[in-house]
């Protein structure tokens, strides 16, 4: 009996692992299969929509960006009073890091916000307008070219743009007045900047305010009407120009000594810092920065300015913004609705009035116009005339990471305009 | 007589019950699974599973738009000739290399500075340990200000005759930052660790240290260290393991730069992951910093034996 019981009590044991061993073999089998399809099964019947209200993701990164996407509902209210729209999401910084994740989420949202130059990496998870566009009686016509050209992929349009922002010097008119320099001319030379940069580092402040990134280079080679981007995307970081550009930027700051070096940063925003906080008498950044600028010093402080050029013509830099519709949305009719009532001309010219934000639509300019005062309208009539929205790299987020990182080489003297570019060449493709 | 027959001597007459045969709750194996289940279940979903789906992704080209192709071992090849990578994991060593050791130090002469006779020392253990519990973003926001040329940090050395430091310009001042910032922030815990562990220590045995006519310095080396070998061990590890992944100081202090010079091994990941949404590349670094931490762990557990006194 002893025996029997000694050659049978490991065989229990035995054929409990093996049960619990295929439970387990099975358990890793099912949650694999459940994180894979938590992957790839992006859309369900209610994906992006609350009942009726249509989910919209997007860069929400203060009370002043909350108080924008709730002034473009209101007015997309003014043309479609049942129009039902929520938005969520994190700031800008950040937002195209959670951009897929949310695209391949079980509960996409219906409407993504997509800056021109950035429609490439998301193409394949969002549906094409053209269609709905049509049977709403939609026309393309109406909006920016230029930036409708941005927001297409494969000859067809993927986001509609709610606005066509230049983008400007801003200036601090008190802290102009007090080193003695005049209001910047429509005209004014990249000399006349430096001129008035010099004038007004003074006390403390500097005259001009370097924002992260190869876009700050960017501002610079725009006016001036040139690019390092090919118009299939590709970009030439050892172009001449990029170099000048960058090199003349750097001096600002080691030989001009008008500019603030730049510093290792992780997603910040010292030029905005500066400018708001009064250490700095300008910088520059989209018409957008606008109303949020007159917060930070004052609406009667603040002066708008074209980028200056080397020959006093310059060409505007146009960026700008549009909605577009994931494929998962559930409700694809109501998530287009939503984008043409946001983009109407009622919702827009609601808009450039309440927060003077340059509308998409030339029928929405006037409104526009009239609610910015003369000398922004004449900035923006400058540029938006001779204007156009620059051709962005395709791999422009891998060249901006590591431009960002290593022009602090160049602000610090360790290296030349030139090798940084290299050192940012070196490391694209790995 | 007929009492004889009641059920109850009816039943004696089958016989005394096999008390092996019975089927009590907590003699069987499967019980045993059955409570450890829900973390079984937990571990599986959330540590075992996602770790073989990232391992199965480190061999595609996978993007979360675009989908993915099967690649081989390519990604793992390249790996080794990415200077990028090599970069990190040269950062990363640098951050391993010098960060555990000075860690371990200071919560060690913090531990053993506490345990004296301090007064309030009871108040300055809280103390030390609130950076290890406040969020890391928010301080490494905070040093990020204050470690700027005209920051705080500066300000207060120039006061007395030194620099400024460039610790956000220069690559191995940032580098630097990074360290000193992670110290900061993380010393407290291993402080309590290490403080538990003293308390452990039998008063005596150093009594008995002391009566043999061992001086303060050779019952600390000879008596105090040895005993507490076990939680400086523990500390070691788990601080090692740590470093091995540190990623919110550099992401948000120094954005990786100047240059690559702050770009750790995870903040690589993070970026190919998300910012270059090359998620099978990704996966490939994080099954290389998996192998790294295993090995380091490895060879601790196995280094041990010639220096940790469990008696």
């Amino acid at each position: 009996m002893m025996l029997s019981l000694r050659v049978r009590q490991p065989r229990q044991p035995a054929s409990a692992h093996g049960r619990v061993i295929r439970t387990l073999a099975t358990g890793i089998a099912v949650g694999l299969a459940v994180s894979m399809s938590g992957c790839s099964a992006a859309g369900s019947a209610t994906s992006g929509m609350s009942g009726k209200t249509v989910k919209m993701f997007t860069w929400v990164g203060n009370s002043d960006e909350s108080a924008q996407w709730t002034a473009y509902i209101n007015g997309g209210k003014l043309a479609d009073p049942s129009l039902s729209v929520n938005f969520s999401g994190p700031a800008i910084g950040s937002y195209y890091t959670k951009l897929p994740t949310q695209l391949q989420g079980t509960d996409a949202p219906c409407i993504v916000t997509l800056q021109n130059g950035q429609l490439a990496p998301y193409v394949n998870a969002l549906e094409p307008l053209d269609a709905y566009m049509k049977e709403k009686g939609v026309n393309v016509g109406d909006y920016d070219p230029s930036m409708i050209k941005q927001l297409s992929s494969g000859g067809h349009v993927y986001a509609l743009p709610y606005d066509a922002e230049p983008m400007v010097v801003y200036y601090n008119k008190k802290l102009f007045a007090a080193a003695g320099v005049k209001a910047p001319a429509l005209d004014w030379t990249t000399a006349d900047f430096l001129a008035a940069a010099k004038k007004t580092t003074r006390n403390g402040v500097y005259g001009f305010a370097i924002g992260q990134g190869i876009g700050a280079v960017g501002n610079f080679l725009a006016a001036n009407n040139e690019n390092y981007v090919s118009n299939d995307g590709k970009a030439d970081l050892s172009n001449a120009a990029l170099e000048t550009r960058f090199q003349w930027l750097i001096d600002l700051a080691r030989v001009y000594k008008v500019s603030q070096p730049l510093e290792a940063s992780g997603g910040t925003f010292p030029d905005i810092d500066e400018f708001g906080s009064g250490q700095a008498a300008m910088f520059i950044n989209g018409t957008w920065d606008l109303v949020h600028e007159q917060g930070m010093i004052g609406a009667h402080n603040l002066g708008v300015a074209v980028v200056p050029s080397d020959n006093g013509q310059p060409h505007g830099s146009i960026a700008g913004t549009g909605y577009a519709m994931t494929k998962s949305c559930s409700d694809k009719k109501a998530a287009f609705a939503a984008i043409a009532a946001m983009t109407s001309s009622k919702s827009e010219q609601s808009v450039a009035k309440s927060r003077s934000q340059v509308p998409s639509r030339a029928d929405s300019l006037g409104a526009w116009q009239s609610s910015v005062g003369p000398e922004a309208a004449a900035v923006v009539k400058v540029l938006t005339a001779n204007g156009q929205v620059g051709a962005t790299a395709t791999n422009g987020n891998e060249i901006n990471t590591l431009f960002t990182q290593y022009e602090v080489d160049g602000f610090s003297g360790k290296s030349t305009a030139a090798e940084v570019l290299k050192d940012v060449s070196a490391g694209l493709g790995q | 007589m007929a009492v004889s027959s009641s059920p109850l001597t009816a039943g004696s007459t089958r016989g005394p019950r096999k008390a092996g045969r019975r089927r009590t709750i907590g003699t069987g194996s499967w019980q045993g699974w059955l409570f450890v289940a829900p973390g079984l279940l937990g571990l599986i979903l959330f540590v075992i599973a996602p770790l073989i789906g990232s391992l199965v992704l480190g061999f595609f080209n996978y993007s979360l738009i675009g989908g993915g192709t099967f690649t081989g071992f390519h990604n793992f090849v390249a790996l080794v000739h990415d200077p990028l990578f090599l970069n990190s994991l040269v950062v990363t060593t640098i951050f391993v290399a010098v960060y555990t050791p000075l860690n371990i130090l200071l919560s060690l002469s913090m531990a053993l500075w506490l345990r004296t006779r301090l007064a309030g020392k009871a108040g300055l253990r809280v103390l030390f340990l609130i950076p290890a519990l406040s969020p890391m973003v928010a301080n490494a926001a905070v040093f990020r200000l204050i470690l700027q040329q005209n920051g705080a940090l500066n300000d207060a050395l120039r006061m007395i005759g030194i620099g400024p430091i460039p610790w956000l310009s220069s690559g191995s001042w940032a580098l630097t930052a990074i360290i000193l910032v992670s110290l900061w922030q993380s010393f407290g815990y291993n402080m309590i660790v290490l403080s538990a562990g003293l308390d452990s220590i039998s008063p005596d045995v150093i009594e008995a240290a002391k009566l043999d006519g061992a001086g303060s310095f050779r019952r600390l080396f000879s008596v105090t260290l040895p005993l507490l070998s076990p939680s400086v061990f523990f500390a070691t590890v788990l601080t090692v393991i740590g470093s091995w992944q540190v990623f919110v100081q550099a992401y948000i202090i120094t954005g990786g730069g100047p240059g690559q010079s702050t770009t750790t091994i995870v903040m690589y990941l993070y970026e190919t992951a998300f910012s270059y949404d090359q998620l099978g590349y990704a996966s490939a670094i994080a099954a290389a910093l998996f192998v790294i931490i295993a090995l380091t762990t490895l060879v601790q557990v196995w280094g041990q034996k010639k220096w940790v006194h469990y008696d």
